[in-house]
């Protein structure tokens, strides 16, 4: 946190897992295991920083990290690396699947970081591209589905590997209403059903609506934490 | 745990068959000479010239591809005559008439046998040839229908009487060539190499030999014989230099080339490397995910450059027989290629390695893909 307020590298940043968060004076943050948060707020405000800084993306210039127990900022290069393979499933804006593998093969890439056999491997892939409707499509390329469709094989590989924590930057922002719509009912899903703790950084103020709980940042403060009624 | 996604180097390869395609090219250059028979007459018809020879090289070896030596196919008279100042025979016939010189019972000798041939002292003495000894050459240019090597009666021994002149060398009769070709028991060219010229004195007869070819197939070029032989020397003496100049100069470029690729490689896997780090992928594995690609490259098109060089060795020794009678691909040569290209694909590979290892994932994702 630099002296004007603005959250970029932020000084500290708790996240997850019921442990207590700083994001320097004056605002603490705790999200709980298995809550479902969006985060808001114009572009610059600090949302993605924020996102990526608690899925060991990015490392704070300086302050204190936790998710889940596990100080991260204490982790570096493979430690950290290790440790998004094993807790952090991402969906991103732009979907960000490999274009030269298919819809299975982008599936089972994080499985190829678990101590899993092929077999078992090959079953969890189909297993999460089964949750999100898409075992027909799974040996299409990216290039050869809709944007709503790869959006839900990017879901499909960030539960593959069964992390605690899904982060999602701006997950329906290339969408259209009907799959955007279509996406957000699936994290709802993984949320209530499989009980992943979401964060979701959004403009859409009907997707923050199927989160739980709404953070507001504005020029890297955040400036409101609202409840949303269920 | 921390498996290699190969399959994405896999597919890089195969997906971006044009670029894997151009990179594994390469390039081969061939030279042949092959003047008519009848050359020969419209020269000697040149009002300068006071002579012409026929020089063929024959191209062949004795007992194994090392024993590399010139064999021309002469006009056995003419040449001795034309080239009396430049070699002496000083072995011959026992039968020699009480008038004659060695080297005129050598020469006779020739012109009564067309097996016969005349050998540098140097040579007779690497091999052990001696007056009288019948000696076989395997041809590699004008072969045999059935097979079988040429064989030759060794006639005379010569000494070389200026330093210029090679005393390894092996002087036969070209028309015991031409009656093998003639009667179809024999295949290579028909035509001939070179025509040593003796011109009358004082004469220069280049610009009127080369005006009798000018509307012909051949554009034969005349030359002195000091130009010739030092284009000739220079070119058969330097050949392994000369080769692994081009060899050492194909491999700098193609080396270049796959470092070029690779670095375009690299820049194309930001985006994606960008991913695999998010995923959780360390840079161990991005490192050897580069590397690898890279090393299937090298190997790759060093592999097709050894099944060329194998499948192509017996067509190009006959394409090269002419200057390279001994060309051959050895083992070694094979061992060697394949390390080479393992060290091409390793090294064109170590730059984007490095700099795909030191991208941060957010930096590499906001990349285009």
């Amino acid at each position: 946190m630099y002296e004007d307020g603005r959250v970029r590298k932020v000084a500290a940043a708790g996240l997850v897992g019921g442990e207590q968060v700083v994001l320097d004076p004056p605002a603490d943050l705790s999200i709980g295991d298995g809550e479902f948060v969006a985060m808001m707020g114009p572009s610059g405000s600090g949302k993605t920083t924020i996102l990526n800084i608690a899925g060991g993306l990015d490392e704070p210039d300086s302050g204190r990290v936790e998710v889940a127990g596990t100080e991260l900022t204490r982790l570096h290069g493979p430690a950290l690396s290790a440790w998004r393979a094993r807790h952090v499933g991402f969906v991103f804006q732009a979907f960000n699947l490999v274009p030269v593998l298919t819809a299975f093969e982008n599936v089972m890439l994080p499985l190829l970081l678990t101590p899993l056999g092929k077999a078992e491997r090959r079953k969890q892939a189909e297993f999460a591209l089964d949750i999100v409707g898409l075992t027909d499509r799974m040996k299409h390329r990216p290039s050869q589905l809709s944007g709503g469709q790869e959006q839900r094989v990017a879901i499909a590989r960030a539960i593959a590997s069964d992390p605690d924590l899904i982060l999602a930057d701006e997950p329906t922002g290339d969408l259209d209403r009907s799959s955007a719509d279509s996406v957000l009912e699936l994290l709802g899903r993984l949320n209530k059903e499989l009980g992943k703790t979401i964060m979701m950084v959004t403009h859409d103020a009907v997707a923050a609506e199927r989160a739980g709980r709404v953070l507001h940042l504005d020029k890297g403060l955040l400036v409101e934490d609202a409840r949303v009624a269920s | 745990m921390s498996r290699t996604p190969w399959l994405l180097a896999r597919r890089h390869v195969v997906t971006h068959w044009i670029r894997t395609g151009l990179t594994l090219g390469s390039m081969a250059v061939s030279l042949f000479v092959d003047l008519p028979r009848d050359c020969q007459a419209k020269v000697a018809g040149v009002d300068e010239v006071a002579q012409v020879c026929k020089f063929q090289w024959f191209g062949g070896y004795y007992q194994d591809r090392s024993n590399f030596f010139g064999q021309f196919g002469v006009d056995p008279e003419l040449f001795f005559e034309m080239y009396a100042k430049d070699l002496k025979i000083v072995e011959g016939p026992a039968d020699r008439a009480p008038d004659e010189t060695v080297h005129q019972a050598s020469v006779r000798a020739m012109l009564a046998d067309r097996r016969s041939t005349v050998v540098g002292s140097r040579l007779a003495k690497d091999f052990g040839w001696k007056v009288g000894d019948t000696v076989q050459i395997i041809p590699t240019i004008f072969q045999k229908v059935d097979g079988s090597a040429w064989d030759f009666l060794v006639v005379g021994i010569y000494e070389p009487l200026r330093s210029n002149v090679d005393d390894r060398t092996m002087w036969l009769r070209y028309d015991y060539l031409q009656e093998g070709l003639d009667a179809g028991t024999v295949t290579g060219p028909r035509g001939v190499g070179t025509f040593s010229v003796n011109l009358k004195p004082g004469a220069d007869a280049a610009a009127a030999i080369d005006a009798i070819f000018e509307n012909g197939p051949q554009r034969p070029r005349t030359t002195t014989e000091a130009a010739f032989q030092a284009a000739f020397v220079s070119m058969m003496g330097n050949v392994p230099l000369f080769v692994a100049t081009i060899g050492g100069a194909v491999v700098f470029a193609v080396f270049f080339s796959v470092i070029n690729t690779m670095l375009m490689a690299g820049r194309q896997r930001v985006h994606e490397v960008g991913i695999l780090k998010a995923l959780g992928f360390a840079n161990s594995v991005i490192g050897r995910l580069m590397l690898g690609e890279a090393v299937v490259l090298g190997l790759v098109g060093g592999g097709l450059g050894i099944l060329l060089a194998i499948g192509t060795e017996s067509g190009m020794r006959a394409m090269l027989g002419t200057f390279l009678p001994n060309y051959a691909v050895q083992p070694f040569t094979l061992v060697w290629a394949a390390g080479l290209a393992l060290l091409v694909g390793l090294v064109s590979g170590i730059a984007p390695a490095l700099t795909l290892v030191r991208l941060r994932p957010t930096e590499a994702m906001r990349a285009e893909a």
